[in-house]
């Protein structure tokens, strides 16, 4: 039930790993790990679904928001680690063609 | 400042507390017994009340009793005055209703401390009973409200025509209003078109955002659009006004009883199932194949529609996620596979719709609903397909518009006909000039009749016979989609013209495209004995069309129809 950001300063990447079930209510956890970053053109974003085990549509849309303040088609954000059920529902939503997944 | 009730029979006593109260700033109000205290009490709504315990007439047990009695919903502190402090005296004043008890003789100090502290926890209690009343009636304005909404909403989204018989489906909202929709409409040509839908989030914002979505369904359904480009318009109206965190899943279908096909637009919604009777087993997984709408741009927008072939009573299950993660007590989600495997063991496919509720409901065990769950379960028969009457109901209102003398043309050249399906526009045309009462479906008809034979034969050059078999079926739409795009010569023109007669009116169309034609006198006999799916479209005419009519080298068509 948390979400933490790390900031690697060598390779330019912030990775924002989630746990527990990925819902509204970590709405605001989720939208300060990339609103105070400072982006430079080059940033990538790497949301780790490791520890995650449920996501809802609420979380796709705040993915939505993300990509969007993050410059919409200009966002470097990939998706990595989802369990099966994870990537089903990202896949459902065709989530694949906005955002980079393994 | 808070009045203060004195019941005492000793009156030097009363002197002493009113003294001690009144220097405090407190309003007193003072009885002799316990019978003239409730009569005060009842008339001045004191804020305390002191009660002594023995008074003639009535004691200060029974008057407590009698005024706690009358303040059910407030909460006036009463202090028993005692001489004695003996336990079972004192327990006596709280079961009578006592706050608190106080010894003789006074002391002023305490009794100012108690007197206090008992004021403030009753502005505590009226503070809340405020707000609790507050509260409540927020909640009955807000219940009234919702309810009046409900309404408008079921009116506005449920205009369609689920209670088919050919339909079944559920809508199991998990509060009042449904973040899931589900709207049916039939269309002009004959056939139905399906919207299946799922916002996300539940409740009342999702709600709002499913009006423009079935005013567009029904609307540019009843108009001849194809759900390629309804959903094309959706798209646009919900990119509009929804915030970027919201979205609709959605699964449009087009079922088409004039060609057997089933066409698919997918976005976000889970596959949708096509179960063969013959094989009694899934025999096809049609997956979401786009992104939700109201999320891409209209120039990222992907419209492509899936077609398929679809057979006499095989099924199509399509469904929102909730039904696949509804979770039983423990939490656990019913998934996919449980899904599934309801559609391999079964063994009557009159009862697949019937079982996969009756497992749903099984496997929930009482658990907490925790999302909107929508299935509808649609099996193909042409005939009754085809008899889905369609209601025109701006139609109708136009009815008694007298006939008149008009006509026009309009000419279609390569690169337009690639992209631009002039049907609904025409179908429009016709009706507003005219009115015909209640044949719009059957003009739709004749429209696209000719319209498609010109278009595929004339000017595609496709082989209908093609379409014979199962597998020629979908390599004939893939290849008129392949020279549609390519299409860079010919041409189509279209004339229309309208003559009034006493009773209604005679109605010519003629359809010209720049093709080879055919040998159509060689051909008349066979196209109307033909009842493959190839010679349908002649049969059709001949059943609505006063008169068909081959002329040039076969490549026009003219066709009178008489209305009444």
């Amino acid at each position: 039930m948390s979400v933490t950001s790390e900031v690697s300063t060598d390779d330019n990447t912030i990775t924002i790993k989630i746990s527990g079930r990925f819902d509204f209510a970590e709405q605001n956890e989720f939208r300060d790990c990339y609103y105070d970053t400072s982006p430079s053109e080059n940033t990538q974003f790497i949301i780790d679904m490791s520890g995650a085990n449920y996501m809802d549509s609420s979380a796709l849309g705040m993915l939505l928001m993300m990509r969007e303040y993050l410059g919409g088609n200009a966002a470097n954000i990939s998706i990595i680690n989802c369990s099966p059920d994870i990537k089903n529902i990202l896949t459902v939503a065709n989530f694949q063609s906005l955002f980079t997944m393994d | 400042m808070p009045t203060v009730l004195i019941a005492d029979d000793d009156i030097p006593n009363r002197l002493v507390l009113q003294a001690i109260l009144e220097r405090q700033g407190y309003c007193v109000l003072q009885a002799d017994d316990g019978v003239q205290a409730v009569d005060v009490f009842r008339r001045e709504h004191p804020d305390l009340v002191l009660m002594d315990i023995k008074m003639p007439n009535m004691d200060g047990y029974e008057a407590t009793r009698q005024i706690k009695a009358m303040s059910t919903d407030a909460f006036i502190p009463v202090i028993f005055l005692t001489a004695t402090s003996d336990s079972e005296g004192l327990a006596r004043c709280v079961a009578s209703g006592g706050d608190d008890f106080f010894t003789k003789p006074y002391n002023r100090i305490l009794l100012q401390a108690r007197i206090s502290a008992l004021l403030r926890i009753r502005e505590l209690y009226n503070t809340v009973q405020y707000q609790r009343n507050e509260l409540d009636n927020h909640q009955k304005r807000f219940d009234r409200e919702k309810q009046l909404a409900k309404r408008l909403f079921t009116n506005i989204t449920e205009t369609g025509s689920l209670g088919l018989p050919y339909v079944q489906s559920m809508l199991s909202p998990m509060s009042l209003f449904s973040g899931d929709i589900l709207l049916a409409a039939p269309k002009p040509s004959g056939g139905l078109h399906v919207l299946l839908g799922d916002f996300t989030g539940h409740g009342l914002a999702a709600a709002i955002g499913a009006l423009p979505v079935s005013s567009v369904f029904y609307g540019m359904t009843a108009k001849g659009y194809s759900i390629a480009e309804i959903v094309t318009e959706i798209n646009t109206k919900l990119k509009m006004i929804l915030p970027t965190d919201m979205f609709l899943a959605a699964c449009v279908i087009d079922l088409n009883p004039g060609s057997h096909t089933l066409s698919v637009w997918n976005g976000g919604i889970p596959s949708v199932v096509i179960y063969g009777e013959k094989e009694q087993d899934i025999i096809r997984s049609l997956s979401p194949r786009h992104l939700p709408l109201g999320i891409a741009s209209d120039e990222s927008f992907n419209q492509r529609v899936e077609m398929i072939e679809i057979r006499q009573d095989d099924r199509i299950y399509i469904h929102s996620d909730g039904i696949t993660e509804v979770a039983n007590p423990d939490g656990l989600m019913f998934g996919r596979q449980r899904l599934e495997d309801i559609f391999i063991k079964n063994t009557d496919s009159a009862e697949l719709f019937n079982e996969i509720r009756s497992e749903l409901i099984k496997f929930q065990d009482g658990g907490a609903q925790q999302d909107d769950m929508t299935m509808i379960e649609l099996r193909y028969n042409q005939q009754q397909l085809e008899d889905t009457v369609f209601h025109d109901k701006a139609q109708s209102k136009r009815a008694e518009q007298p006939s008149s003398e008009w006509d026009f043309s309009m000419g279609l050249s390569a690169d337009l006909l690639g992209c631009f399906d002039p049907l609904p526009l025409l179908i429009q045309s016709v009706c507003d000039m005219q009115g015909f009462r209640g044949q719009r479906q059957q003009l739709y008809t004749v429209f696209s009749e000719l319209f498609t034979n010109a278009l595929d034969h004339g000017i595609l050059n496709l082989d209908s016979t093609l379409k014979g078999t199962a597998d020629g079926f979908a390599k004939y739409y893939m290849e008129r989609e392949v020279r549609l795009s390519n299409l860079t010569d010919g041409s189509i023109k279209i004339y229309v013209a309208h003559q009034p007669s006493a009773e209604g009116g005679l109605l010519t169309i003629r359809v010209e495209d720049t093709g080879s034609g055919f040998d159509y006198q060689e051909n008349q006999i066979s196209l109307e004995s033909n009842v493959g799916h190839s010679g349908r479209g002649i049969q059709l005419l001949n059943t609505i069309c006063e008169k068909i009519e081959h002329m040039g080298n076969g490549n026009i068509v003219e066709v009178t129809y008489r209305w009444r």
